[in-house]
Formats: C-alpha cells, structure tokens, sequence
C-alpha cells in the first residue's frame, strides 16, 4: 500500500466555533454565572443567607462547565463574590440558617 | 295565756334557727355553729361535723388552706342537697372519698395543677453555643464538598477515556496522517501529537496530510461527569459518549451525491435538521434490510444508485458488524451545517457547502464506560478510513450525474425564488436611498443656477429610463405575438 500521508498538503486547525456563537452549543456556564452573580446581590443587599449559598452553587457548577476559552477572571470573580456574600451574610447576622419548613 | 305565750316563743326560736340557716353560706360563721342550731337537720348534722374535720385534716394537707375551705363550703352545700349522697363511702375513715365529694377533683386540680412541672421556653439559637444548631450549613459545605469530590473523580475518568482513545488510535492515524495534533497557535505546522482539551469533557484533534482530504476533525464529547448535576440527571435519562468525525474532502475528490445512514432516530433528527438532507433527501428513511444490513440502522439517499454505489460489501460488513456503535454516517457535497433560522427570513445568499463525510459514533458501555470501550473503536476508524479512499474511487454513472446535476439546479432555483421578493425589496430600498441623496444635494446646493441644472439632470435621467422601460415592454409584447 502507498503512503497516503502528504506532508506537503497539510492544512491548519481553525477552531470551528469560532464563526458560531458558543453560546448556542452550551449556554449553561453563562446562565449559571449570570444566576450566580443576581444570588449574590439578592443575598448581600437583602441579608438572606439561603441566597448566599445558592450562589456559591451556581458560580461552582459556572466553573465546571465553563469553556476553555473563556476568561478564568470572570470565573474567579464570580467564585468570589459568591463566597463574600455568604462571609458578610453570617457576619451581620451569626444565627444558623433556619429551614423554609 | 301561758300555752300561748309558750307557743309564741317556740314560733319565735323556729324563726331565729331558719334565718341563721340561710346566713350558712357565710364562712366565718362556720365555726360559731352548735349542734344545737342543727338539731333539726338531724341527718345532715351527722355528716357535717365528720365532714369538718375531715375537711381540716385536708386542709391542712394541702398547701392553700383558704381556697379549698371555701370550695369544701360550697361542697358541703351539695352535700345537703343531696343526703343520700353523703351517706355513702364514708365507713372506712380515709382522709377523703372521691364519691362523697362532687367536684372534689376540679378543687383538687387547681392544687395539682400548682404542681405540674415549669414550662421550658426553648433558649433562642444564638444564645447556644452548640454545632448542632448549624445543621443546614453543614449540609450545605458537605453539598460543596461533594460536588468538588464528583468535579475531580469526573474530570480525571473523562482523561483516562480519552488517552485511552488517543493511545489505541495514535498508530492508525500517524500512518494516513502527516500531522496529527495541531493546535493552530504554532507558527509551524508540527505534530503535538496529544489532544486539545477543550473543556473537562470535549477533546479535539486535527489530523491533515493525506490524499483525497483537507483534512480530519475527531471530537471526543465525552459525558459532563465532572458536573454534579449532570450526573443526577443522567441517572434519569442515559446517554452515551460520543466521537465526532468530520472529514473535508478535496473539492475534485469526491462526485456529487448526498447520502445519510444511521439509527432510525437520528436519521428522522438529521432530516429535519441539515440543510441538505432536507433539501435533496425528501424521502422518509428507509430500512437497511434490503441492503443486508441490521433492521435498527435506517437509509437516506438522494436517489437509489448512490445507496447502492456507497454500500460495498465492505462497508456492510463494517456497518452490521458496529450497528450498535454507529449513530450517524453522513456523505454530502453539499453539506452546510444545520439549518439556520434566521429573524428576517431566509438568507439572501446560499450557505457556502464543502464536501464532506461525517461520522458519529456511541461509545459502548453506557452505564460504566471503561477505557477498553474506547480502544473498541478502533474498527470504526478503518472504516473512516476506508471511506475516504471509497469517495474518491466512486463516481456517479452518466445518469446518475444528470438527476443529481438537476437536483442541485431545482434547489438553486426554489431558493432564489423564495429570496426573490425580499431581494426585490433590497434593490427597490437602495434605489430610493440613491434618489434620497441626489434630493438632498440638490436642495443643498446654494446657486440657484447650478440647482435648476441640476433638477434638469435629473428630469432628463428620469424620461430616459421611463422611455427603456416603455420599450422593453413593446419588445416583450411582440415577442409574445
């Protein structure tokens, strides 16, 4: 059998998503950020804890489905304020978390 | 006279003893009372001063004197009331008898209920100082716990998949391939020879260097283990890992023909989804058991000589053996990708199409997937392969050509018809804007002689083309006779 390999037509890798919007294949990194970040705010302004939590939830799962190219800033920015959110929320008010039943 | 004024006094001492009856109610007066007051309540009197000091000894039994002296009063009232009552139960000489004393129990409650223990009103949270108390943030940080446990266990079984995959598969594809593993940032094409990990569960590899094809795109899309939540909902709904080849041929190594084969569901999918399986394959797929393949994969083809011309003996031998690994093999010149819904409608210019061969296939082992079922594949990848150097050795036969160069012209014209009105709009907008500006110069334009020049200009532009059109309209007209 000859050698199917040609050295000499070889063609670059061009990333296929990059014409297509990302989000299209997977929006569940953005969402979660997105739902991360209004938890936050929800926990820090109205001093709920159980908020608090949720976020850092939802800025964990962000982090696991996350893209390679997406910015790890955003990422870590969202870990961040998740997790001061639920710092602040027990500092203002150290009483545990009392369940919604 | 004598037995009168006798009778008058015993009258007057019946009187006396009645009114001291009724003041009975009165508990000062208890104690002042004789017996001889009683003299006429001679069976009640009987019961009373036993009852009295019963009434004492309980008394001084319980701890509040006043308040059972005046309940025992208002018993001792009943007790008259009721004489047969009161001579019951009365022989064996204990402290009290609950039979004698109605209502004894409601006096009795008051006392015992003094002696019912304290109510503990439960201390508020933060004054504790137990953990225990916490207990819905320790299940919260054991949640978090959790996930980045299942977040590492995922992310390094997803590794070990696709080395798995990479190393069983690295030597068939160094020997078609001249370059294996190309990231696109070097300046250099050289192998990298590993893959590109695009996320924790998509790795990618690009292989170029070989006749017939541009080159070959292998993704693995592996399932999102290293998602918690994912991994709950696929306890629910199993899926399977998957391989994605895309291979681009060269434009003059592979005639013109668009065929589909695969599961019935995906077949049923891809037809509603791609772009040229709907344009050119309107047929609803077809069993592949007339062409001696498994009754689970299912045909879509342009026409029948190229399902005939595609499924060699080979490729049925390679399909019947992997049916339950393949979920989709696609053979298109005209392949675009899925179809786009656009907001305005349809696309004023076709989708640019390449030719192509995709191929999918599922990863065995659903529930547990292990690398052994990665290095499983390696048959499919001869089968690849084998497909390649097949599209370059198969041409259509003379009428073959015609139906498929015919297809091709009829979804052309479909398609500028369905553009057409909206094209129409777009030349009709341009030319308004054209005469907006010339308006607009003209009304800017501060000489008034250069102005009215310029309106004569434009007049005159006008009557020519009104004149072309008259023309053309004669032309069409006598044409027409």
């Amino acid at each position: 059998m000859a050698d199917p390999r040609r050295p000499n037509k070889i063609l670059r890798y061009k990333p296929p998503a990059s014409d297509n919007n990302p989000t299209l294949e997977d929006p569940t990194p953005d969402y979660m950020n997105l739902l991360g970040m209004i938890f936050s705010m929800c926990g820090l302004m109205l001093k709920l804890k159980w908020c608090a939590w949720i976020a850092v939830y939802c800025s964990f799962i962000s982090f696991a489905n996350s893209r390679s190219s997406e910015d790890t800033k955003q990422m870590m920015s969202s870990c961040e304020l998740s997790i001061s959110a639920v710092v602040m929320s027990y500092l203002q008010n150290p009483q545990p978390m009392s369940p919604p039943w | 006279m004598k037995l009168y004024l006798l009778f008058a006094l015993l009258l007057l001492g019946c009187g006396l003893a009645l009114g001291k009856f009724d003041d009975f109610d009165d508990t000062d007066d208890i104690i002042e009372y004789d017996d001889n007051d009683f003299a006429e309540f001679e069976d009640a009197s009987d019961d009373v001063p036993q009852e009295v000091p019963q009434k004492v000894t309980t008394v001084q039994d319980d701890e509040e004197e006043a308040t059972v002296e005046v309940e025992d009063q208002d018993e001792n009232q009943e007790e008259f009331e009721d004489p047969d009552a009161a001579g019951e139960g009365d022989a064996e000489g204990e402290p009290f008898d609950d039979e004698e004393f109605e209502g004894y129990e409601e006096a009795d409650r008051p006392s015992s209920r003094s002696k019912d223990p304290i109510k503990i009103v439960n201390v508020p949270h933060h004054l504790q100082n137990s953990w225990e108390s916490y207990y819905m943030e320790i299940l919260m940080v054991t949640g978090l716990l959790a996930y980045i446990m299942n977040y590492m266990i995922g992310k390094n079984k997803n590794n070990r998949l696709a080395t798995a995959w990479f190393n069983s598969h690295k030597e068939l594809l160094e020997s078609n391939f001249s370059l294996v593993g190309d990231d696109g940032i070097n300046k250099e094409p050289t192998s990298t020879g590993k893959l590109n990990q695009e996320n924790e569960h998509i790795y990618n590899l690009w292989c170029s260097g070989r006749v017939c094809c541009e080159g070959m795109l292998i993704q693995l899309k592996f399932l999102k283990r290293q998602d918690l939540l994912n991994v709950l909902a696929r306890m629910m709904r199993p899926a399977s890992d998957q391989v994605q080849i895309k291979v681009t041929m060269n434009e003059e190594d592979m005639d013109t023909y668009v065929f589909a084969i695969g599961s019935r569901k995906a077949m049923v999918r891809m037809q509603k989804e791609m772009q040229d399986l709907s344009e050119f394959c309107s047929d609803k797929p077809k069993s592949g058991i007339k062409f001696g393949l498994p009754d689970s994969l299912s045909i879509l083809s342009e026409m029948g000589e190229v399902t005939e011309g595609v499924l060699d003996n080979r490729m049925v031998h390679f399909l019947s053996n992997h049916a339950d690994k393949i979920e989709s093999v696609h053979f298109s010149d005209q392949f675009s990708g899925a179809k786009i819904m656009q907001e305005e409608g349809q696309p004023l210019k076709l989708p640019d199409t390449k030719k192509t061969l995709l191929f999918t296939f599922n990863v065995p082992g659903i529930s547990n997937t292990s690398p052994k079922d990665m290095e499983s594949l390696l048959p499919l990848m001869n089968m690849v392969i084998y497909s390649i150097d097949k599209a370059k050795k198969y041409r259509l036969n003379r009428e073959g050509k015609m139906k498929a160069d015919k297809n091709r012209a009829r979804v052309e014209e479909n398609f500028l018809k369905m553009t057409h009105a909206q094209r129409q709009e777009a030349a009709q907008t341009r030319r308004e804007e054209k005469k907006r500006a010339e308006k607009e110069r003209i009304m800017n334009e501060e000489d008034p002689e250069k102005q009215r020049r310029l309106e004569e200009a434009a007049l005159r532009r006008e009557q020519k083309k009104l004149e072309k059109r008259q023309m053309k309209m004669k032309q069409i007209k006598v044409k027409a006779m």
